[in-house]
């Protein structure tokens, strides 16, 4: 055990040291490639690692964002195919990356992109009209049960993260609800607090402004554990109030959306190591501890294998939920 | 030989409509029809389509009987379909403009944007503007400078390069 | 307190030297991307959004919002003066602004232009001001039906009655619809009329389609005439300045119908681009010379600008007030907003009431002030077009290539740019109407969705776009906007035709 522990520090020792010895660093400006429109999720998650890298003084090259949002956000991944190995481009996404090509058939694969970091877990929860009258998330179903394809859920995007997570449900649960898709999370949060859908499974920063006013409240999270402590929201409840769904008897362990950063596939390892340490040092800075918990997502530094793996349990696990919903495409079976 | 108003009329409707078939293809393989879950993905452009070629089909029929009327009797002076769509000095300019634009798209392409502003700029007022050739060029450089201050430096948006550049440590 | 303690209040939050620096430099950095076609206001602010995490979020709101603007104002510059929209919501003040410019009455259609947007972005502010929380309520009650109905009506106002041939107005129109349908549909996921080009996957932007159509096409009909530009007098006469504000006060209906308008889908989504559009179409119905419209006439440019200006206001409110942008500046603000550490929402009026009445004061002094600059820019402007054609003519052509670029940094886009120049000439020479194309480019996917959306709700029944009040209200002035004009006129041409016969 003490052979392993020093076996694993010394790694440690190494991979630190090893950025230090590489001595690669951008040459010219570095382009951000945002695979949303300006404002969107992934666009406010891109603009905030540029401030952060900007004024802790980690990157000393100028960043341009570019937003490349076209096809739900494959014109980006597109982009990383077209510039293979140029070590000046870094795409932002979230697991979009990799699932993207298993429901529409695209001229990129997920190997045209090198994982380099993830930053962040978005959150998802259920959300209801603040007068529904289901006060937690096996009410709701047992509601579906009851009369299936009556209760709508409003979601942004179409096989997406959202229909992807109510399709789970479904099929977890066996419960038959009618899914809307709508463009983004704030649109689908109104047409909630209009009460044109019942529910949503928005991210906690697309619906955090109609829960304060309490129009709209949560269910349960699906994450493992609570989520971190915080300022009261709405009376005298907080984030970490909401329980999970586990805790409700809801069977999804966990359902997080990651935040991450790619580079085209190709470039050296140096350069990969070089922005995973520039990367690793934005995850300590006060601008992105800030953006976590004004946004409410999860901390959560994943590179190298770490990563790795944990893309191809998400991966995996949501491609079950795709085919079991006959939405994987021809090209990609 | 020059171009005739209705024949430019049957050119348009013929491209008008050859965009609603290309539609009715691309749509037939998503499906046209109307599923449990409203209209299908295809629906819509299909039907549009068929629209729009219906449409173009009238045009053309109407570029063609203005055709015939216009041959059987005396046209109207003021829309006379047998009169030429450009005379041929205007077409002349015309296609010169448009030659130099689709060559300056190239250059931009080949040597970055400012390069072939720069050129295009020079050339034109020198071939077209009377120009001596040095004036032009610089007129075309002082140009592409002002808009690499405006778009790269204060707006920082990065426009097409091309081999110079680099050269000169601008990427 | 109530809304004007508050707004005064905002007032001493808004005027400090250091704020009416930030707006003066917002709205002249709004005016470059606002004349610049392609860099619009969208690209603009997000360029700015960095920059603004030195400021506390009231000074960074506001240099934003000034610099939006200064975008609006700016954009109808170039349509007015080279027919080229700077602004997707300036599309619609090239119809009547350009004719009338070519009329050699510049100076008229700028003054008239600017001052009736101005005058616009006040009706939006005061709605603002007076009636937030009513307007924000009645957002609320949007759904997908009633989105439809609105799009629906938008079409119907401006479709009701063109001059142009019906079928050729048909061909247009559809056109521009199956252009809109290509690339990712959003309701279904699946990828439409691509046919396997990676290019086409995020779909043809209509941005970059109005600069070949407008910009492109309108160069190619001036060399067509000759080398020079057609008869836009330059002169610059500050007494003209003064009788076109002399005559503005005739216009007093159609500011207050436009600016209605306006304010309407400035709070619901349709935006400031359906706003000018809907507004100039149900001008040209309300006026009795409705043929005329298109040559120049003073209503075409002021209906149009009004309505622009007090949606773009307008849009303000709910993005504020619901989290929901109505228009592309809108939402990109938001995500600065977020950036900023604060959450739009109805609770956002009652915790941050500095940030919030300092913006909405700020509205009323940076308009003004917007006004007065780009007034002064127009001088500028006019020499512009003293300069040779064969110089400025490349320079736009390079200013419509690298504004189409901007766009989506696409090489794509300069084809597509090409391919529109001449399919606006030659449009325009065939007398197809633009318009309808641009409008359906603009609206003709969220329509589809909204309807799609609506269907999906109502298990495929019609019936749901009459199911309430609102929405059966909003369908019915749509189908008796597309259908009275034509059933008036043919009713109107009986009755002619009959005294004749008697």
């Amino acid at each position: 055990m003490t052979i392993k522990t020093a076996l694993i520090a010394g790694t440690a020792v190494l991979a630190a040291t090893i950025p230090a010895l590489a001595e690669w660093a951008p040459q010219r400006p570095v382009e951000f490639v945002v695979a949303s429109g300006a404002g969107g999720g992934t666009d406010n998650f891109a603009r905030t690692i540029q401030a952060a890298l900007t004024r802790n003084d980690i990157l000393d090259q100028n960043m341009v964002v570019l937003n490349k949002g076209g096809g739900s956000g494959a014109e980006a991944f597109l982009y990383a195919r077209q510039n293979a190995a140029d070590p000046h481009k870094l795409i932002f996404g979230t697991n979009n990356v990799y699932l993207l090509p298993h429901v529409a058939q695209l001229a990129y694969s997920a190997e045209d992109l090198q994982p380099v970091a993830a930053l962040a877990l978005d959150e998802f929860l259920i959300w209801v009209k603040a007068d529904a009258p289901w006060q937690t998330s096996m009410e709701l179903i047992e509601a579906a049960k009851a009369e299936p394809g009556t209760i709508v859920f409003g979601g942004s995007q179409s096989k997406d993260t959202d229909e992807t997570l109510v399709a789970l449900i479904e099929q977890t649960t066996g419960a038959d609800f009618k899914y809307i898709p709508f463009n983004g999370g704030g649109e689908v949060g109104v047409q909630l607090a209009g009460g044109h859908v019942a529910a949503n499974v928005n991210n906690p920063n697309e619906n955090i402004g109609q829960w304060q006013a309490g129009a709209i409240r949560p269910l349960c999270v699906f994450s493992p554990q609570r989520m971190a402590e915080s300022e009261p929201v709405n009376g005298d409840m907080g984030w970490h109030d909401i329980p999970t769904c586990a805790e409700q008897g809801l069977d999804i362990e966990r359902y997080q959306m990651p935040r991450t950063v790619w580079l085209p596939a190709g470039t050296d390892p140096e350069v990969v190591a070089y922005y995973e340490d520039a990367l690793s040092r934005v995850a300590e800075t006060q601008e992105w501890q800030d953006y976590l918990a004004k946004t409410s997502q999860t901390a959560a530094v994943l590179t190298g294998d770490d990563l790795t793996a944990f893309i191809e349990e998400n991966e995996a696990a949501t491609v079950t939920v795709f085919e079991a919903e006959g939405w994987v495409t021809a090209a990609a079976q | 030989m020059t171009v005739k108003r209705f024949q430019a009329e049957i050119g348009t409707a013929i491209t008008t409509g050859a965009l609603g078939v290309a539609a009715i293809v691309g749509a037939a393989e998503l499906g046209t029809g109307w599923s449990d879950h409203g209209p299908q993905a295809g629906y819509f452009p299909f039907w549009v389509a068929i629209v729009l070629i219906g449409a173009s089909l009238w045009n053309l029929g109407g570029a063609i009987a203005a055709h015939r009327k216009a041959q059987r009797t005396p046209p109207d002076p003021l829309d006379d379909p047998e009169e030429p769509f450009l005379p041929r000095d205007h077409l002349i300019r015309v296609a010169g403009f448009l030659g130099a634009m689709t060559a300056f798209v190239i250059g931009m392409l080949t040597v970055g944007f400012y390069v072939a502003a720069t050129l295009y700029i020079g050339l034109t007022a020198w071939r077209q503007g009377g120009f001596r050739l040095w004036v032009g060029l610089a007129i075309g450089a002082g140009f592409a400078v002002s808009l690499y201050l405006i778009f790269e430096t204060i707006f920082q948006i990065p426009l097409l390069k091309g081999p110079l550049e680099p050269l000169l440590g601008i990427y | 307190m109530g809304n004007f303690d508050l707004l005064m209040h905002g007032f001493s939050v808004a005027i400090t030297p250091m704020h009416l620096m930030l707006m003066v430099a917002g709205v002249l950095m709004g005016l470059v991307v606002g004349v610049l076609p392609g860099l619009g206001a969208p690209n603009g602010v997000s360029l700015l959004i960095p920059l603004t995490f030195a400021l506390d979020p009231t000074s960074a709101i506001i240099l934003l919002s000034s610099m939006y603007w200064g975008a609006l104002f700016g954009g109808s510059t170039t349509s007015i003066l080279f027919n080229i929209p700077g602004e997707p919501s300036s599309v619609a003040t090239t119809f009547d602004g350009y004719p009338m410019a070519r009329n050699g009455e510049s100076t008229r259609a700028l003054t008239l232009a600017f001052v009736s947007s101005g005058i616009g972005a006040l009706m939006g502010i005061m709605v603002i001001t007076l009636l937030a929380g009513w307007a924000s309520q009645f957002a609320l009650r949007f759904g997908a039906p009633e989105y439809f109905a609105v799009y629906f009506l938008a079409f119907a106002a401006f479709i009701g009655m063109g001059s142009a041939a019906p079928m050729k107005t048909l061909v247009s129109l559809t056109a521009g619809l199956i252009l809109a349908s290509v690339g990712m549909d959003s309701v279904t996921g699946s990828i439409r009329l691509t046919y396997g080009f990676s290019d086409l996957l995020g779909g043809v932007s209509f941005l970059v389609v109005v600069i070949g159509l407008f910009g492109i096409g309108e160069l190619l009909a001036t060399v067509q005439e000759g080398l020079r530009f057609r008869g836009v007098s330059s002169k610059i006469d500050l007494r003209d300045v003064l009788k076109t504000l002399a005559e503005l006060p005739k216009y007093w209906a159609t500011m207050l119908r436009s600016g209605m308008i306006g304010i309407w889908m400035g709070i619901t989504p349709g935006g400031p681009t359906a706003a000018s559009f809907m507004s100039y179409g149900v001008a040209r119905q309300a006026s009795r010379k409705g043929a005329a419209f298109g040559t120049g006439r003073p209503e075409g440019i002021v209906a149009p600008e009004t309505a622009d200006h007090s949606a773009g206001t307008c849009a303000m409110l709910p993005m504020l007030a619901l989290g929901v942008p109505s228009s592309a500046t809108a939402a990109v603000m938001m995500g600065g907003l977020m950036i900023w550490g604060l959450t739009p929402g109805p609770m956002l009026f009652a915790t941050q009431p500095d940030f919030v009445w300092g913006l909405i004061a700020s509205m009323y002094v940076s308009n003004l002030l917007g006004v007065i600059l780009v007034l002064a820019t127009v001088p500028m402007f006019a020499a512009l077009l003293r300069i040779p054609f064969t110089i400025i003519g490349p320079m736009i052509v390079a200013i419509c290539f690298v504004g189409a670029y901007t766009v989506g940094s696409a090489t794509f886009d300069l084809w597509v740019v090409l391919v529109f120049g001449i399919v606006g000439f030659m449009f325009t020479k065939l007398d197809y109407p633009l318009a309808p194309m641009i409008l359906a480019m603009v609206l003709g996917h969220k329509a589809e969705n909204a309807f799609h959306q609506s269907m999906l709700l109502s298990d495929g029944s019609l019936g749901i776009f009459f199911a309430n009040p609102l929405v059966t209200g909003i369908m019915i002035v749509a189908l008796a906007l597309l259908i009275l004009p034509k059933t008036l006129g043919l009713a109107l041409s009986l009755r002619r035709n009959r005294k004749v016969v008697a």
